[in-house]
């Protein structure tokens, strides 16, 4: 074997052997792309989904009041969204779907009551014979009323909800421990 | 068949261990339970403060001083007496850290020193007046770190670690950093009741959710509101001789005596860590602006912005705890430097020259920074 046959079965070799890790890389690309653009998939963009509806609330509520496109803002229209279309934006803390009559949060509870609750937390429930957070009331809901399951304080379907209740609390100008007045 | 009373007494010993660690978690759950049930000993800051804006337990809760000073009575949700005693937990902590005050410290503020190295360091250092600094005539006062104003800002978005940070994990960050110690867990009663003690200011001072008020971070003190001359360390080491060694001591390592802190430690093993927002190469403006404002005790805002700059970059260089993230080398380096550096100083110890006369800006019209999320 001469020295070219040698190079040209080292240089076959090296395209075969590259060949995989450049199929490897380009579906790696691909997934991204597809990831970032077109999957809709919430965890991989830091877009968030403007429901319907979520305009007029923006500006009912004043919510514009921290920016127009903070952290805070997204934060509190994820909050939105799961909190208007639990389903939805929290598959993974319960077993409600479109078809449940019951299937979100705001099928029990008015962004006010969200509210009121938030400045009514962190106090002792003789129900249940424990300080009770505001986390820890959200976290029971997703066990109980939309029979799923119990999510993690850090998780954002119960952080952004709360950021929810704080955004309302701040347009309603409430205090700690405001009573409700009105009904 | 002779192999079966071996895995017979391997799995009876695995059962006992992990049986036994069952019965020591039920124990210390019950104990949890029992301190939550307990009276608890106010420390006199605490009984004065608490005695001052009425609480109590009851269905409703008029806050005396919103009566007091806007004339409007404000009816909240009253507090339960579980609630009472958590709010008063939180105060004594906040008040004394260390438990110093307290017969049983471990009992009575969750062993709150479980999570802060070194024996000096206390909230009430930075949150001064128990998180809630007024003047003789109950006017709060700007910058004053206020734990109620913080409350309310609480989830907003914080320029040092670009989160949305919650109440709780600032009070975290203050244990990491501030106090050179460790992470308290989030449902820790050391933080719930420090939560439930600063949501209980804000009540009492009838603070409304999410609005800035004066009183929340600190007064910050940038390089521009000064003349710009660049920040000294011998100027600031003279100005710390004259103005601070009294109290703090030559090495900044505090001063006790017979057992009783006198001045907290700004430098040394008891003092904050270098990831601390205090320390002035990583926040440069934050600990002049707490010196501006409450240093020297009984001459506060006496001191020119520049001078504060100067002590505050003179206190940073003085060897101090690395951070829990700057990893083991810096940790040694720093350890090192906290070993060597005293009695070295100590042999080479002279009093140095006055600091020079320097042109000020005014300091009656100072451009001042606010911070929200001082820790």
């Amino acid at each position: 074997m001469d020295p070219g046959d040698r190079h040209e079965e080292r240089f076959g070799y090296a395209a075969i052997a590259r060949a995989p890790r450049l199929t490897a890389l380009a579906v790696i690309a691909a997934f991204l792309l597809w990831a970032h653009f077109a999957s809709g998939i919430p965890v991989f963009h830091s877009d968030v989904s403007s429901e319907r509806g979520w305009e007029k609330f923006r500006a009912d509520y004043g919510i514009g009041h921290f920016g127009s496109d903070g952290q805070f803002v997204r934060a509190v229209q994820n909050g939105y969204n799961l909190f208007f279309h639990t389903y939805k934006y929290a598959p993974r803390f319960t077993r409600k779907s479109s078809a449940d009559p019951v299937n979100s949060c705001a099928a029990c509870h008015s962004p006010e009551d969200l509210a009121y609750s938030f400045v009514n937390s962190d106090r002792f429930d003789p129900r249940l014979g424990t300080r009770l957070s505001f986390e820890d009331r959200v976290r029971r809901c997703y066990v109980a009323s939309v029979d799923g399951f119990v999510p993690t304080v850090f998780d954002p379907a119960v952080r952004d909800i709360r950021l929810l209740a704080r955004a309302v609390a701040h347009h309603l100008q409430l205090s700690e421990g405001a009573l409700r007045t009105e009904k | 068949m002779p192999k079966l009373p071996g895995k017979l007494f391997r799995v009876t010993v695995l059962l006992v261990a992990f049986g036994s660690l069952y019965l020591v978690a039920l124990h210390k759950h019950a104990e949890r339970e029992e301190i939550r049930k307990a009276a608890v000993a106010l420390t006199p800051g605490c009984t004065e403060k608490l005695g001052r804006y009425g609480l109590t337990p009851g269905e409703q809760y008029e806050s005396p001083y919103v009566a007091q000073r806007a004339a409007v009575r404000t009816v909240a949700r009253g507090y339960s007496e579980e609630d009472v005693r958590a709010v008063q937990r939180g105060c004594n902590i906040v008040d004394d850290s260390q438990g110093t005050l307290a017969s049983e410290p471990w009992r009575e503020r969750w062993n709150a020193k479980r999570f802060i190295r070194g024996s000096h360091a206390s909230c009430d250092h930075c949150h001064r007046g128990i998180g809630d600094l007024q003047d003789a005539s109950g006017n709060r006062l700007p910058g004053s770190n206020s734990l109620a104003a913080s409350w309310t800002m609480g989830d907003m978005y914080d320029r040092f670690t670009g989160l949305l940070l919650p109440y709780e994990l600032r009070q975290m960050q203050c244990y990491i950093n501030s106090s050179n110690g460790f992470k308290p867990n989030l449902a820790d009663d050391v933080i719930r009741d420090v939560t439930a003690y600063s949501r209980f200011l804000s009540g009492a001072l009838d603070l409304k959710i999410a609005n800035h008020y004066e009183e929340q971070g600190i007064d910050e003190i940038p390089a521009s509101a000064t003349l710009k001359q660049g920040d000294d360390y011998i100027r600031g080491e003279a100005l710390y001789k004259d103005k601070c060694q009294g109290c703090h001591g030559l090495q900044g390592l505090g001063l006790e005596l017979n057992g009783q802190l006198i001045a907290p430690a700004v430098a040394g093993p008891n003092a904050w860590n270098l990831q601390s927002r205090n320390n002035f190469y990583f926040v440069s403006t934050i600990l002049a602006g707490f010196i501006c404002r409450n240093m020297p005790p009984g001459q506060e805002n006496t001191l020119q912005h520049q001078d504060c700059r100067d002590v505050a970059f003179y206190i940073s260089n003085l060897p101090r705890p690395a951070g829990d993230r700057q990893g083991p080398i810096a940790a040694l380096q720093q350890q090192l430097f906290m070993a060597v550096m005293p009695p070295l100083l100590r042999l080479s110890g002279s009093s140095k020259a006055p600091p020079p006369p320097l042109e000020h800006a005014s300091a009656s019209t100072p451009e001042k920074v606010r911070v929200e999320n001082a820790e």
